[in-house]
């Protein structure tokens, strides 16, 4: 017989025991280092307020940030990890609400695979005090996705693009439909770069916009020049299929891995190492849990790599989300990329999951 | 309290159209005050309280049912919050007040002429230019969903409450999100209407709050009234 306040007392008494530090960011954060990490899709649901001075503050929404920038400051290399257990503040449809967070930030571990596998571990141990026993836990290949598309065939330009779109379904299919129809349109002859970089000098100086503030004359004719090229040099369509099969691969983790190793093999592309990191979690995470993968899972910020998963609830919800963000430290202000790997728990969810 | 009360927008041009939209529905709205004053009656109907209010405050009021029908443009509804058009019946569109919510990026950006052109430039801004691309606009809400539509994530907002057409030139923000009936005004700022920018197409509504507190009678009474001008909702 367990109540809420004792399962929070073990949730509690599980995150002192991650051999971590405990980390209490202040609940009054500057916003503008989560519009500039996350923009403003994430900047919606902040709960702002404004001082005096006119800067603007948000309630705590999350744990990561302020962490990684603390580890930061503090000067960066040492293996670090941190745990944390406290209320987070976000907007929601109806309304503003409060949630409670617990979750494991594991920095500049010498081993990836492992920090994730800990990682893991916690999270499995998080759902088990809430009696989630036979979790559906959903893995997303973001570094399998990375390593397929740079061996696809298709002009250099666009493996960006589609990287960029990745975990966005809807942009990325409006994406390779786009690529799937041959522009129909008459081209005019390429104009020469030179007399295309003085006229667009001209119409900017004309419109009285500065020419190195923003976007400058020779990206937008560089730019243009492109997009010329590139409707005329198009992805070929086995590669478009290629990738569609790819995305629509999605079920339990054996079989999906087990098609994806087909769709490499048919097709002449090395997926080994990614492949292998996949394997090694799914054979740590047993039998017991009912884990798929899902091609196009992958969360829409750019700093995540490797391999990202969730833990999806019986209404939908995730109940814990986290994986490998090697890029985020790197974009906080690291000179280079930092392997960093955590997740975070959504406590009210999981009791609402317990008492289900 | 079992009166209606009707919002009516409180000067300009947009007055003068509502009230003559209720005339030619032969509903004559009153203002005995004079245009200082903010309450109205609408002859024939002692029970509706008509009230002058800025055009946004009516959409707010709408959306929270302090007001039970009002005149404002679709675009306020839609911005002033995210479950706007859900907390509102349009019971009739009013055929003015047309204009269209738009995103316009400077002429000279020839490469860019589509919303996918725009995700491309947004997503590498950063690393080009060491800050976001930025967005000068007073339609915050109504960037940010059309912008995750079409999954343009990496973007920062500058609010820009007048003249947003001169941003882009004054060096406060690269593109703009603003409201055009003719586009003469962004054509004279050299911007140009992105081929699929149009993000809402807006007029002034007769607009029926479903949050106020709707009673029986007061509902008998709603229809009664949106009977006589020809409209109706489901609430």
């Amino acid at each position: 017989m367990s109540s809420p306040a004792a399962r929070r007392a073990q949730l509690e008494a599980l995150v002192e025991a991650q051999s971590a530090t405990r980390a209490n960011p202040p609940l009054l954060l500057p916003a503008d280092p989560y519009f500039d990490l996350a923009g403003e899709e994430f900047g919606r649901r902040l709960m702002l307020t404004t001082a005096t001075t006119g800067q603007e503050y948000c309630l705590r929404p999350e744990y990561t940030l302020p962490i990684v920038t603390d580890y930061i400051a503090n000067g960066v290399g040492q293996p670090a990890a941190f745990s944390y257990f406290g209320p987070i503040f976000r907007q929601r449809q109806d309304g503003p609400a409060e949630f409670e967070q617990a979750g494991l930030e594991l920095l500049a571990q010498p081993d990836g695979d492992i920090a994730l596998h800990q990682v893991l571990t916690f999270a499995r141990a998080a759902l088990d005090l809430y009696a989630v026993s036979a979790p559906a836990i959903r893995l997303g290949g973001v570094g399998l996705f990375e390593t397929l598309l740079a061996q696809l065939d298709m002009p250099d330009p666009w493996r960006p693009r589609i990287r960029q779109r990745f975990g966005h379904t809807e942009a990325l299919e409006r994406l390779l439909t786009r690529l799937a129809v041959a522009p129909t349109l008459e081209r005019s002859p390429q104009p020469a770069r030179e007399a295309l970089l003085t006229e667009i000098t001209e119409q900017m100086v004309d419109a009285g916009l500065s020419l190195s503030e923003g976007r400058t004359p020779d990206e937008i004719a560089s730019r243009y020049l492109e997009q010329q090229a590139l409707d005329a040099e198009l992805v070929p369509a086995a590669t478009l299929a290629l990738l569609r099969d790819y995305l629509a691969i999605s079920g339990p983790a054996l079989q999906a891995l087990t098609r994806i190793e087909q769709l490499a093999l048919r097709h002449g592309l090395d997926l080994a190492a990614p492949l292998r990191a996949l394997r090694r979690h799914l054979d740590e995470l047993g039998t017991v849990a009912d884990v798929s993968f899902d091609g196009s899972f992958s969360p829409r910020l750019d700093y995540y790599t490797g391999v990202v998963f969730e833990v999806v609830g019986q209404d939908g919800q995730a109940l814990v989300s986290g994986g490998q963000y090697d890029r985020l430290l790197e974009r906080l202000g690291a000179a280079a990329p930092i392997a960093a790997s955590g997740c975070a728990v959504w406590v009210d969810r999981l009791e609402a999951e317990c008492v289900r | 309290m079992s009166e209606l009360t009707l919002a009516v927008p409180s000067k300009g041009r947009l007055e003068e159209l509502t009230r003559d939209w209720f005339a030619q529905n032969g509903l004559t709205i009153t203002r005995p005050g004079g245009p200082r004053s903010y309450l109205g009656a609408l002859e024939g109907h002692p029970n509706v309280t008509v009230r002058f209010f800025p055009a946004g405050e009516i959409a707010r009021e709408l959306i929270r049912g302090n007001i039970d029908l009002g005149v404002t443009g679709t675009d306020l509804i839609h911005e002033t919050a995210e479950t706007g058009p859900q907390s509102v019946a349009f019971a009739k569109p009013l055929g003015f007040g047309n204009a269209d919510v738009v995103v316009a990026v400077p002429a000279p950006w020839i490469d860019v002429t589509h919303m996918h052109d725009l995700a491309d430039v947004a997503s590498d801004f950063r690393s080009r230019h060491g800050r976001w691309l930025r967005v000068a606009t007073k339609y915050i809400t109504i960037t940010r969903q059309h912008f995750a539509r079409a999954g343009i994530a990496e973007y920062r907002i500058v609010e820009s409450l007048g003249a947003t057409e001169a941003a882009p030139a004054s060096g406060v923000a690269d593109i703009i999100v603003d409201i055009t009936s003719t586009g003469s005004t962004l054509t004279a700022n050299a911007l140009r209407v992105l081929e699929d920018g149009v993000m809402l197409k807006s007029q002034a509504n007769l607009i029926v709050s479903r949050t106020a507190n709707w009673t029986p009678e007061r509902r008998r009474r709603l229809e009664a009234l949106l009977h006589q001008l020809n409209a109706s909702i489901a609430l």
